[in-house]
Parts: C-alpha cells; structure tokens; sequence
C-alpha cells in the first residue's frame, strides 16, 4: 500500500446487510466516519450497534453490502493495526498482572505507549503490579478503556466506554478521550448516556432495526432531545397540542412534546381521565426516534 | 469542520508491518504460561495427579517392568495436559471475552495458537517429569540416556493425536457437556490404554479392547521406547492413523464453529 497523503475514511459500512437465523440484525447500514471524527452510535437495544461494531472490527463478516476499515477488509489484520478497542472489562485473566495484561496488547503494535505512562494516564499506576482478579470494578474497567490507546491508535472504537465508573473516574476519563480527539483522533462510540454523548461526540448516529433513522451533530441533537415523556393508563383518543409523537403502551398511551404544559392543560380542559399519569424527561434514544418518526411525516397536523 | 491531521498518521505508514513475529508468539506463550501457573487449581492437579497415581497404583503392579510402567504414566501425564489445557481449553474458551478481544488485535492465528502449544509443552514436560522424579525416587527404574531421549520423542508423537482429540471435542460439544464428557473419556482411554496397570494388567473386556484404543498404541510406543520390547512400527502407523482422523473431525468441527460464531 502506498504512503498517500489523502485522508482515507476511518470506517465505511455500505448498504450492509446482516441477518442472524432469519432475523435482520441490519437491514441496508450505511455509515461513514471520516479521520478525526468523533461519533457515537445510539439506538435501543437491538437496534444493530453491536452487530455493526463486530462487523467493523473484524469479528464477523457481511451477508451483503461492503465493510471498510481504514481502506481494507477488516479482517485483514493489518487493517486493525491502528485501531484501538477496549475488551469486556469483566473478562481479565485474573491471575494476570495489570502491566503484564498491558505489555502483552503492547507487542501488538509498532510504537506502543510504555506501560508506566498509560497507566499513569488512566488513574492506574498504582495497580500496575495487582492481578486483575483483585481489582475492583471501576478499576477494571479503567484498565479496558486503557487498553485501547497502547497502540497510540488512529481510531479508537468504544463500546459503553465509561457506563459504570463513578462520577469523578468518568470526568477524567471524558478529559483523556476529548484530548485524545482534540489531538487528531478519531473516535466511535456507543452509549446509552446523553451526557457521555454530549461530552465526547460531536456527530450522533441513530439506528433502529438495522437502519440510519437519524444523523446529525451534537447540539442540533440536544435541541430534539429536550422531549417530555407523558404516560397515561387510558388513551384519550384525541390530537393533542404539541404532543409530537404517542405511542401505545398496554392499554394505555405514551405521548411525547417538547413541552408538557399545554398537552395537560387539554387533557384537563376536555376532562380527559389522568389516571396512571406520569411525566419525565424522555431518555436519548427515544426523543431521536420519536422526532424522527415525525419528521418523516412531512411536519403533518401541530 | 477542519480536519486536524492526526499525528499519527505521520509515523503509521506501514500498517500490519510485522514486528517480529516470533516475538509476538513468545509473548502469548509467557502470558499463557504465567497466567496457569499462578493457578494452584491446575498446577497441584495438572503435576501432582499423574505422579500421585503412580505412587498409589503404579509401583505396585508389574513387578520387573519398573522402566515400561514408569514411561506409560508419563504418557498419562502428558495426555492430561495436551488433552484438557490444550485441546479442550482452547476450544472452550474461543467465546470468552478476553479470547474475543484477542481476535480482534493485529495478531495472526499462528501466533496465538504457537504460544499455546509452547505453554501446553512446558507443562506437559513438567508433569512427565514429576512423574519419572517420582519412579526415579521409588527406585527399580534403570532407563539408559539413548530410552530417556527415545521416551522423549515418543512422547511428544502421541501428544499430538490427543491434543487434536481434545481440539475436536471441545469445539464439538457445549462449554456444559464438554467437561464432563471429556473427563469420561480421558480416564477411560487411560485405563483401556493400560497407562496405569500396563497391558498385561489388564482383565476380561478390558483386555480384548485394548488393543483398539489409540492409548494403547502409544503405551506400547512408550515402553518400546524405554526398552521394554522393540520399537514397532505398528504402534506408529496406529497413532498417525488417529491423528489423521482426529484431525479431519478437529478441522469439520472447527469450521462448523466459526461459522456458527463468526460468519
């Protein structure tokens, strides 16, 4: 391969289909991430994230469509020689020690990062000489973050990256990986937390079922996402102002406006039934979806 | 946006550049080799079980035949290892979060398994020679340098048919009913084999099954080699035999399971 100076993607998926036993995993994915990129994934659960990552990383391979991993087949080995991953943080050989698990990833690579100043870097220089079965489970799960920028990779894909560390491990956690991309890394993660999200993407990518439903940058994201969530056990069966999105649940309905007030003060005004009535903030995924599902109605009736 | 030039991109222009390969291998074997031995779960069975077997059942049968019985514990020994860590490990474990996570590095098939095979061989030595320390130390065993070396090379033969064996059993069967089942056959072709009575020690079914069994070629290529009748060629071409079967099922259960887990 030749030393060109053109920026190649980091990741292209094209019209990727992947079925499991009959069932569409996904269902025509099409997805691009450039070089200094940072992209998060969303998506319910079963939506295709995972499938999407194992195809991006070499595990498993389409049924149709093409994957690309820095210009190649991912399987190809030499494609991932500048990725970075971070394995399952429960998964350790637990008689291993700390610095020899990272000295072992290390060998991977041609320029790995010392042991002593990744460590460092990630709040762990004091565990390097514990096994890995001793540490707790934030510490482990440091440890699989860590894991992913021995190699000083080009790109970096992270799967719930820092979903169960404490407060204060997640905003040094968030500090390394913007650093990480501020300094010309690209990175692809998913999450199920808006903050995570906000804190490190600058490009969201919604799935459900398999396919792109939504695709924007981060504050365009954050404006949608401001939905209230308004359950009620009986449907009153009419349109209400502002509600954007409804959705049944058991018999009764699931409603979804960016501001609450005027939907309740309707179903009050019409003397509608308020039992079972609750209001929340709607989580992530379910704001993108419902918003995406009304912008696909042409801006109908509101 | 603009795009910043990553800096790595500078010094990272030869991806997959094969750093020394040998190198990565070794690695793999080390890790293996530390993570097991840190183990007392398997280190006190794996090296202790063969070598106690022989002091409570081997040293009192055969009398006159010190040398032969001695070479077929070892082979006990050794097929405990290739068998269990080796061959069914290695299959069971390909779906543990850390294995997947190995997969994905830049690392050749080759390399990992080379490092396994190094490790399954340090600790298969290992247990031999508890067990010849053991008869060495009970006495009656006189085994000249050329029957040490002999009992090396045939050793290390019938190691492979059995690691295979394992391979395909452990890909074969659930991560539930492979323990279980190989545990079952593991002792069974121990014993059928003679590894632990020698051949003549063996009575009634046992005895007319015996000569079937790919333990029993290996137990008779083992004290061949240690001088207890001569190096016969049939036990040879039995286990080249085994091994080319077991290999072929390693090979169709293997494929099955990669395509199962990684189509």
């Amino acid at each position: 391969m030749t030393g060109a100076a053109r920026a190649e993607p980091v990741a292209v998926l094209d019209a990727v289909v992947k079925r499991f036993r009959g069932e569409t995993a996904l269902d025509g994915l099409s997805l691009r991430v450039e070089q200094g990129e940072a992209v998060a994934l969303l998506g319910p659960n079963g939506a295709g994230k995972t499938t999407a990552l194992s195809l991006l990383v070499g595990l498993r391979r389409p049924d149709a469509g093409v994957v690309r991993l820095f210009g190649r087949d991912p399987r190809d080995r030499a494609a991932r020689a500048r990725l970075g991953l971070t394995p399952q943080a429960s998964g350790f050989p637990a008689t291993l020690r700390v610095d020899e698990i990272v000295r072992l990833v290390a060998r991977h690579f041609s320029d790995p990062e010392p042991a002593g100043a990744l460590l460092g870097r990630f709040g762990l220089g004091a565990l390097a000489r514990r096994q890995t079965g001793g540490l707790s489970g934030g510490e482990q799960r440091r440890l699989a973050l860590a894991l992913a920028f021995v190699g000083r990779p080009t790109a970096v894909v992270l799967d719930e990256p820092t979903g169960f560390l404490d407060v204060e491990a997640r905003r040094l956690a968030w500090a390394g990986l913007r650093d990480y991309v501020d300094a010309g890394g690209t990175l692809l993660l998913t999450s199920h937390h808006l903050d995570e999200v906000e804190a490190l993407a600058r490009r969201v990518v919604v799935l459900s079922a398999g396919r792109v439903v939504a695709e924007d940058h981060v504050p365009a994201i954050r404006a949608r996402a401001g939905l209230a969530r308004i359950t009620l056990a009986c449907d009153p069966g009419v349109v209400l102002p502002g509600v954007v999105r409804s959705e049944p649940s058991g018999s009764g309905i699931v409603l979804f406006a960016v501001d609450p007030a005027p939907v309740l003060q309707a179903l009050v005004a019409g003397q509608h039934s308020l039992a079972g009535l609750e209001v929340g903030r709607a989580r992530l995924e379910e704001a993108v979806i419902a918003l995406t599902a009304a912008d696909g109605d042409g801006g109908g009736p509101g | 946006m603009r795009q910043v030039a990553c800096p790595r991109r500078l010094t990272a222009t030869r991806p997959g550049a094969n750093l020394q390969p040998a190198a990565l291998a070794f690695a793999y074997l080390r890790a293996e080799t530390v993570e097991l031995a840190r183990h007392p779960g398997f280190v006190v069975p794996t090296l202790g079980f063969p070598a106690l077997f022989f002091l409570l059942f081997g040293r009192s049968v055969a009398p006159g035949q010190a040398a032969a019985v001695t070479a077929g514990y070892a082979a006990f020994a050794v097929f405990g290892v290739v068998f269990f860590q080796f061959g069914v490990g290695i299959a069971q474990e390909r779906a543990l979060p850390w294995q997947l996570y190995l997969r994905v590095l830049p690392v050749a098939p080759w390399q990992r398994f080379a490092g396994r095979l190094g490790s399954a061989v340090l600790f298969a030595a290992a247990a031999a020679l508890a067990v010849i320390g053991v008869a060495l130390g009970c006495g009656g065993v006189s085994i000249g340098v050329t029957g040490w070396l002999r009992l090396a090379a045939a050793l290390t033969v019938g190691a492979l048919p059995f690691g295979l064996l394992g391979i395909a059993l452990g890909y074969l069967l659930s991560p539930r009913a492979a323990l279980p089942l190989a545990n079952l056959i593991y002792f069974g072709l121990a014993y059928l084999g003679g590894l632990w009575t020698g051949p003549e020690g063996l009575h009634g079914v046992a005895r007319r099954l015996s000569p079937l069994m790919p333990t029993r070629s290996w137990n008779d290529l083992v004290a061949g080699a240690v001088g207890a009748g001569a190096w016969r060629l049939g036990s040879l071409a039995a286990l080249a035999g085994w091994g080319a079967a077991f290999a072929l099922v390693a090979r169709f259960a293997y494929r099955r399971d990669e395509a199962r887990h990684f189509r």
